[in-house]
């Protein structure tokens, strides 16, 4: 009887077939063994009826020792490894006649097999097996005669197992000698750095021993020696991708801890070589790894929004210039275009618009109800947060970048399936936020929709608006002028011929409700700061000023509105939180600062306010501040940092009475509008009428209407 | 090559055909008899017709072995092929579809989709093709060689696999052998999905150039694909000729009669499974619809015959697992079918069913054969398709509904219809439509034109070859 060992490194897509198979098999009196990696009964129950069907010995069954030495193993040779080690499948190898390998996984396990049991046949699929089985059925006699060159196991196998047995001995001595163990021992971690750092060691060598003695002096606890180390050891290495490896670590370690890494660069552009060398061999998949690695050093936390400068605002081009030098960022910047044009509704029917909502509907609300209420129009959301939408945003930027680093993608289909009909649907798609929704909506073909995206502010500091194709965005509205510079310059492809429009159109702000009176003239010595939960705040400036005021006339105080520092946010925040509550702890009991929290009722909360303060270091547009003006307060602005001396920021979105550059100029502008009544009331006044004038929903709106409601320039 | 010709050689080389011998003619056709390739019928027939036209036709193809592991063999196509023809089998394999484990190295066996992918980028340095571009230098060695031994007048190649270019070119190259290239679904041109497949100056489009700039002849198998190449070179228009793939007399049974009401109805396709998997799940879903909602369909069969997969994948990809999925709605599956039986397939089914990827570029060689039979036709294909264009006039054609089940299903049930109500007369009506594209009558004037072109008028009786430079050219819109 002949029987057939048929090995299954993965579960089979196509388990009909294989039951087919096997009733064929069963038809010719063949006699099938069926080994898996997995648990066949779980994943394979229609099998284990046709076949004799066994689990390879798995990794909690061979013990801890196995358990190491397959964590070493390539994975490729991992079912060997477990295969090597059943008695089932040696004693049915033996007495086989065909090997089969039924996937590419099983392929290396049948070849090892093969090489020891050379009277069998070994093939791979189904229908060789069948062939194999069909020859020997017809000729048995043939197959009956050993012949001399297969009676043993091949001299290559032999060979081979000797060669893998000195080579793990070899990974298990430098596994010990380089491990947190040995670490601790100082004699040892001195070895290892003049090792790694010696000359005439070769680049790959020395690449991942500095690796892995660096790992471990970290694990050990001497991150200094592990600093040292790497810094020796990039010095002596010429490929970039070699040197970021090595440094990784300890920029991330900075990373963490709030500070701007010296290496970074260095380590970026490791990543982005190292991506750039697997899109050269079309694995988009394992580029984009190295990508996404990419994305959380450049656009990290703490580099942009934890402290009081960003190094990408500073200076865009210069910043990104790794990114966008790279065939990666080439690849992620390829435009793939749009079918058809955009085309305006017909006039005899509704407008149909569709707003992407339900992740951060802050600043849509007003939008929303004002096209719903208009006649002619027709609204619909997608809830980007329904059960049905969420599994197609789930691990979204890995997915954004494999897609728009191979060109197409399967997820392509299920955003194109999950939100096809929606965008087939409308004429007008409006995504507030340029984020995963706006990038994600981007990887289909919005066929004849216009795609209109609204980018706040915190978007220019991430990776999305390198995800999202403009190609395939018609006009991107921006709060302010001084946002619209910064992301076009960090972004250069948005000023490509195939872009988007871009539009400024302030937020929409229903500013009436904040208009209530200030009984009370002492309002005026209240100092308001609406909003305090990020560092870019800087409530610490406007103690700075309330010290100014304060050492001139101590009725000055400040309000401060909004929920206190989230600091598990980072270390960064933490610090800034330690030092701004020393600073209240000064400041509180002499009943100089108020903290009211977070409160649903700011427009009763500025009531007593006379002056709006607005610190930040980088705002777009900063709402807070202009309700505060609104309210009747006098605003005093500080000349957003990240802006000033920029052709816009501060200075030119307000009446450049309102910006000051330092404390000490805001606490002059302060004592001068408020030395008496009628100067702070005459100057809130102003304030108040510019601010309706100017930005009320009442007024923006048009610039909105005409946005949406028009067809765009050069179009019908 | 040259240095190490022996001296007889370049004698042998150098002689003139004696007056009166047939000229000989070097055929590279990858896919002759008994391979099971779909375009193994258009190469026979023109080796046939070169033969007869007076040609000593030396083809150039690979082991049967080879054919074992990619769509099969069929040895009952040898017996048609005219004895005077020669055919020389090179020991060339398709490396990537192999199923010996044995012959596997280590690394092949550890990273068998790395190994896939190296592999293609090594052909790819060779010539522009994944697959077969490594086969240039041994199929450029054998034409020279070919050529030594017994110099051609003239070199038919015909593609894919198109590395076959690079063995015609080093022949116009070396010994300036006029050539004519059976492009069939043409190279640069999309036919699946349509549009350009590569530019004019990548690597494949100066091959393509060089390789057309030169030919005696260019032949395509359909009006849009000639369209294409005449519109990307219009000076070399007046070398575009059509030559549709045809269908086999010996294929189509005698006669096509109503089926009988007492037994149910036979549907069948018949041809290489390699569509695509939408397009083969959208039939069964249509069938199934149609089935279950059309008495006329009840117990209905739907034969699906031909090759599915090759290499490891034989038999074990998703259109095995759709089709066995459907069993239970009466589709029965098989493997492919020897040429000499085709006809009683034919003959026992009642409807044909088209299923063809592609669009306005593709017409496939099945559609000839289909309309021959006289049998109704249910197309299962983009609507915009060249086989829309040819059946247009067929008159038991359920339409080109494009392949939404709901839309197939109803071409399923109006089949059933004419099935059993389309009368004898209606049935010869179609069969005598579809007489003009008997293969013959689309490869003998080909055949013709190219020998009058090399050989000058007269052909091989006439006078021993001149020039090809002084060959006529035959100005030609590409009708046929």
């Amino acid at each position: 009887m002949i029987e057939v060992l048929v090995v299954l490194g993965a579960v089979p897509a196509r388990v009909a077939v294989l039951t087919d198979a096997l009733a064929q098999f069963r038809a010719l009196g063949v006699t099938v063994r069926i080994a898996t990696t997995f648990d066949p009964v779980e994943k394979i129950p229609a099998v284990t009826g046709l076949a004799e069907v066994h689990q390879l010995s798995t990794t909690a069954q061979l013990g801890p020792r196995f358990g190491r030495m397959v964590k070493r193993a390539n994975p490729a040779r991992r079912p060997w490894l477990r295969a090597q080690r059943d008695p089932w499948i040696r004693r049915h190898a033996k007495r086989a006649d065909v090997l089969v390998a039924l996937d590419a996984k099983a392929l290396h396990t049948v070849w090892q097999l093969a090489q020891r049991h050379r009277r069998a046949d070994a093939v791979h699929g189904i229908a060789p097996a069948l062939q194999a089985v069909r020859k020997r059925s017809v000729d048995p006699a043939r197959y009956r005669r050993h012949r001399l060159s297969t009676i043993a196991p091949s001299p290559t196998v032999l060979t081979s197992a000797t060669r893998s047995q000195t080579i793990d001995l070899a990974k298990r001595v430098f596994d010990l000698s380089t491990g947190k163990r040995a670490m601790k021992l100082a004699p040892v971690r001195w070895f290892w750095h003049q090792a790694v750092t010696a000359p005439g060691v070769p680049e790959r060598l020395r690449g991942m021993a500095a690796r892995r003695v660096n790992r471990s002096m970290r694990r050990a606890g001497h991150r200094d020696s592990a600093n040292r180390l790497a810094l020796a050891a990039q010095r002596r290495m010429r490929s970039v991708a070699a040197k970021g490896q090595v440094l990784g670590p300890m920029v991330e370690a900075e990373l963490k801890q709030g500070t701007l890494p010296e290496h970074l660069k260095t380590v970026v552009k490791g990543q982005l070589q190292m991506a750039d060398g697997h899109l050269k061999k079309r694995r988009s998949g394992q580029a984009a790894e190295h990508v996404v690695r990419a994305f959380d050093l450049m656009f990290h936390r703490n580099l942009h929004f934890d402290g009081l400068t960003s190094p990408l605002a500073a200076d865009p081009a210069g910043f990104l210039a790794p990114l966008l030098k790279s065939e990666v960022g080439k690849a992620l910047a390829t435009p793939q275009g749009r079918r058809t044009q955009a085309e305006f509704p017909p006039a005899n029917r509704p407008h149909r618009m569709l707003f992407f909502t339900g992740i951060n509907d802050n600043f849509i609300g007003p939008i929303l109800d004002r096209y719903k209420a208009t006649p002619g129009v027709e609204v619909r959301r997608l809830n980007l947060v329904e059960e049905s939408i969420r599994p197609v945003l789930g691990n979204g930027r890995m997915r954004l970048t494999r897609h728009r680093l191979a060109g197409s993608s399967e997820h392509a289909r299920k955003v194109q399936e999950a939100w096809g009909a929606d965008v087939a649907w409308a004429d007008t798609i409006f995504v507030d936020w340029c984020n995963l929704a706006a990038a994600m909506l981007t990887m289909i073909d919005p066929g004849s929709a216009r795609v209109i995206i609204r980018l706040h502010s915190f978007e220019a500091f991430t990776w999305w608006p390198h995800l999202t194709d403009w190609s395939r965005v018609d006009d991107l509205v921006f709060v302010s002028e001084h946002l619209r510079d910064l992301a076009l310059a960090a972004v250069p492809r948005l000023r490509a011929p195939e872009g988007p429009r871009t539009h400024v159109i302030a937020n929409a702000m229903d500013l009436y409700r904040y208009v209530l009176p200030k009984p009370s003239a002492e309002a005026r010595f209240t100092l308001g700061l609406v909003g305090l939960s990020a560092v870019a705040k800087d409530p610490r400036w406007a103690l700075e000023v309330l010290r100014e005021l304060r050492r001139r006339d101590d009725r000055y105080r400040l309000k401060l509105i909004g929920d206190e520092l989230r600091t598990s946010l980072g270390p960064g925040v933490a610090r800034y939180a330690a030092e701004l509550a020393a600073d209240l702890a000064e400041l509180e009991p002499a009943g100089a600062v108020v903290r009211t929290g977070r409160t649903e009722d700011v427009p009763g909360a500025l009531t007593d306010v006379g002056v709006i303060l607005s610190t930040s270091v980088r705002e777009s547009f900063h709402c807070g501040l202009v309700e505060g003006a609104a309210s009747g307060a006098v605003p005093v602005v500080r000349d957003w940092p990240f802006f000033a001396g920029r052709p816009h920021g501060a200075r030119t979105l307000f009446p450049g009475d309102w910006v000051v550059s330092t404390p000490a100029e805001a606490a002059q502008r302060i004592l001068d509008v408020t030395a008496s009544e009628e100067t702070w009331r005459e100057a809130g006044g102003a304030a108040a009428s510019h601010v309706l004038g100017t930005w009320d929903w009442s007024v923006t709106h048009k610039d909105f209407d005409r946005l949406v409601l028009e067809p765009p320039a050069g179009t019908n | 090559m040259n240095k190490r010709r022996p001296l007889w050689d370049s004698w042998k080389r150098s002689r003139t055909r004696r007056p009166g011998s047939r000229p000989h003619m070097i055929y590279l056709a990858i896919g002759f008899p008994p391979a099971a390739k779909s375009s193994t019928y258009r190469m026979r027939a023109t080796a046939n017709q070169f033969a007869a036209a007076g040609w000593d036709v030396t083809v150039v193809t690979i082991a049967d072995e080879a054919w074992e592991r990619d769509y099969g063999l069929d040895h009952t196509l040898v017996a048609g092929v005219d004895p005077r023809v020669r055919v020389v089998k090179l020991p060339l394999f398709r490396e990537d579809l192999e199923t010996d484990v044995r012959a596997y190295t280590e690394r092949r066996a550890l990273a068998h989709n790395d190994y896939l992918t190296e592999l293609r980028e090594q052909h790819l340095k060779v010539f522009p093709e994944p697959v077969f571009g490594g086969w240039r230098p041994a199929l450029e060695e054998a034409v020279l060689q070919l050529h030594r031994e017994r110099p051609a007048e003239l070199l038919v190649t015909t593609c894919v696999p198109y590395v076959n270019l690079a063995a015609t070119w080093k022949l116009w190259e070396t010994h300036r052998v006029p050539y004519v290239v059976d492009f069939r679904d043409g190279w640069s041109v999309d036919v699946i999905n349509g549009g350009e497949a590569f530019t004019r100056d990548s690597v494949s489009g100066r091959w393509e150039t060089k390789l057309l700039t030169h030919a005696v002849a260019i032949w395509n198998v359909n009006e849009p694909i000639s369209r294409w190449y005449r519109e990307r070179y219009p000076d070399l228009a007046h070398k575009m000729r059509i030559v549709r793939n045809g269908y086999d007399a010996a294929s189509i049974p005698a006669e096509s009669i109503p089926a009988p009401a007492d037994r149910p109805l036979n549907f069948g396709y018949l041809g290489a499974l390699n569509l695509p998997v939408p397009l083969l799940d959208a039939v069964l879903q249509g069938w199934r619809k149609a089935r279950a909602e059309d008495p006329a369909l009840t117990d209905a069969t739907f034969e699906v015959r031909g090759h599915i997969g090759s290499g490891w994948a034989r038999g074990d990809n998703r259109h095995a697992e759709l089709l066995k999925a459907a069993a239970d709605d009466g589709v029965v599956v098989g493997g492919s079918v020897p040429k000499a039986e085709v006809v009683d397939f034919y003959t026992r089914w009642d409807v044909v069913v088209l299923m063809v990827t592609g669009g306005k570029y593709m017409t496939s060689g099945k559609v000839y054969e289909y309309m021959a039979t006289g049998l109704p036709v249910v197309s299962a294909h983009e609507a915009e398709h060249d086989a829309s264009t040819l059946l247009s006039t067929y008159p038991l054609w359920t339409g080109a509904v494009g392949l939404e089940p709901d839309d197939l299903a109803g071409a399923f049930r109006r089949a059933a219809d004419m099935a059993r109500n389309a009368d004898v007369a209606e049935r010869d009506k179609a069969r005598v439509e579809a007489r003009q594209y008997a293969r013959e009558e689309q490869l003998i004037p080909a055949v013709r034109e190219v020998t009058e072109l090399v050989l000058g008028v007269g052909g091989p009786a006439g006078t021993a070859p001149g020039s090809a430079a002084g060959a006529r050219v035959l100005a030609r819109e590409g009708g046929s």
